[in-house]
């Protein structure tokens, strides 16, 4: 399970932060490397790391087999990328899963920092503080000009991907995603649904990353992200206090609808849920609903996957629906 | 990751289902995903359902990126290589991948182009690594790999770096 290395504000409307480092070594191909250079390649960062003792213990190294089952289930809890679950490699990470280290993806690493809410730039400074004890014992592929080279192009540079997920239902209501899409590419920044298929996300939910990673500091890019962050944070809360005093019973139907699915349903599928969560979200936020906590919720999102369930598409809806009627029995209407 | 029916289209699906005791695990394309199961996965959406979306690293570009790789160029000029990793022009072209921290050299001309339309720049302005290993004379670390190579019986790997030693012996020398 991975739990949130920090806890950053806005918890009910920023649900999450993680910010991405992609790293090569010098003397290494990104192609074709034979498992024995991938394992020696992880056992270097791993003594990189031991080389700092209070920070070692935090961290423990693990073998990821390609398609198993503890492999889909540590992508589904965002600890490592689909594609370190298809291919296998290694893990090097904090017990809690805050941080991971991956290595086995199209680069040679790929250093991962979670955290709750919006902390973009505490999870900056944990993931720089890591990269720099390894990159001062293990030469690095970086070119003066172009920074830190990356098997894709799209990453070279910093090579930082700064992602915050937020819960934006009023805004979409409001048809404000598309203007929310042409700001943040304005600035070198991107917007997706972080659940569903196409046009379709579900639950409202969303996630704010930056495309540009050259000829931009890290700083500025975690600059950049939380300023558009805190903008469109403050849109939404403006909008959810409007629908709140024009449609109220619209508002509160949705809400509590959503409390009576999940505190009974039996058998209940993955998108379901995460509209219902949505909705309790926003009822904790409105003081609709009391007796959870925005991270709970996001706790219990992880537990909810299919993958970390396992069994039969039945038996998933049945132990999802257990889940979330466990969640939801503390959770009260106050009005 | 591809989908491993089809093995064309973009997976956006784990499909996995128990029969008889056995689970069998695929990761699949929408269309796939509908042809096998018979109904449009709404449950196990792996990659898109999931919390983070993540190929968000993978590839922001895509929609426009192949364009710019796809060249009429292409054709003709096939047979160029790096010198590193052995990567090909047209692989570079269809993949849209490095092979090596070299294949920026080697295929500059098509990379450095295509990485400012991109990023709209062509410098960096972030953090460098801590160059200990600077300090180091590079020989002295060639030669540490060279021994490693020959003691490994990696061959091929040592003619190269005794290659590159001679050549850096030159320099310093001349
Ligand atoms: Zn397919
Ligand atoms: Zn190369």
């Amino acid at each position: 399970m991975a739990e949130f290395e920090f806890h950053g504000g806005f918890a009910e409307l920023a649900v999450s932060t993680r910010v991405r480092l992609a790293r090569n070594f010098k003397g290494y191909t990104y192609r074709d490397l034979t498992a024995e250079k991938q394992k020696e390649i992880a056992d270097k960062i791993y003594n990189a790391i031991n080389a700092a003792p209070a920070i070692a213990k935090q961290f423990t190294f693990s073998e990821i087999k390609a398609g198993s089952e503890d492999a889909l289930s540590k992508v589904e809890t965002h600890q490592i990328s689909p594609e370190l679950a298809q291919n296998g490699g290694y893990l090097i990470a904090t017990e809690n899963g805050g941080v991971s280290i991956m290595i086995g993806e199209e680069d040679h690493m790929r250093l991962q920092v979670m955290g709750s809410g919006l902390c973009p730039k505490e999870c900056m400074q944990e993931a720089s503080r890591l990269a720099s004890l390894i990159e001062s014992q293990i030469p690095m592929d970086y070119d003066k000009n172009l920074g830190y080279l990356t098997a894709c192009p799209s990453n070279i540079g910093t090579g930082l991907r700064a992602s915050v997920m937020l819960h934006l239902p009023m805004l979409e209501r409001a048809g404000g995603i598309s203007e929310l899409l042409n700001a943040a590419g304005r600035q070198g920044f991107t917007v997706r649904g972080a659940y569903g298929e196409g046009s379709r996300a579900v639950g409202g939910f969303y996630q704010l990353s930056n495309q540009i990673t050259l000829g931009i500091s890290e700083d500025n890019i975690i600059e950049k992200l939380i300023e558009i962050c805190t903008e469109v944070i403050e849109k939404e809360k403006n909008l959810r206090h409007r629908v709140s005093s024009q449609h109220e019973l619209e508002l509160t139907d949705g809400v509590c609808r959503a409390v009576g699915t999940l505190k009974n349903a039996r058998q209940i599928q993955t998108n379901e849920a995460i509209d219902c969560l949505s909705q309790i979200l926003i009822g904790i936020s409105m003081k609709y609903l009391q007796g959870v906590s925005p991270e709970d919720i996001w706790k219990t999102e992880q537990r909810i996957q299919p993958a970390v369930l396992g069994g039969t598409t039945n038996e998933r809806d049945k132990k999802r629906a257990d889940i979330l009627r466990n969640l939801t029995k503390p959770l009260e209407i106050i009005i | 990751m591809l989908c491993q029916h089809c093995g064309k289209n973009q997976a956006t699906t784990f499909y996995k289902e128990n029969i008889n005791g056995q689970t069998k695990q695929l990761a699949l394309c929408p269309q796939c995903a509908a042809e096998l199961t018979g109904e449009t996965p709404t449950f196990g959406s792996l990659f898109n359902s999931s919390f983070w979306n993540d190929d968000f690293f993978k590839d922001p570009f895509s929609t426009w990126g192949s364009s710019l790789f796809s060249s009429p160029k292409q054709a003709i000029s096939g047979g160029r290589r790096c010198n590193t990793c052995g990567m090909t022009e047209s692989e570079l072209r269809r993949t849209g991948r490095a092979g090596c921290g070299d294949c920026y050299n080697s295929f500059s001309d098509i990379l450095l182009p295509y990485i400012k339309k991109l990023h709209g720049a062509a410098a960096h302005v972030g953090t460098a690594p801590k160059q200990v290993e600077q300090s180091k004379n590079p020989l002295d670390e060639l030669k540490t790999r060279l021994s490693d190579a020959v003691k490994s019986e990696n061959y091929e790997e040592a003619a190269k770096l005794r290659d590159e030693i001679r050549r850096q012996e030159g320099e310093q020398n001349g």
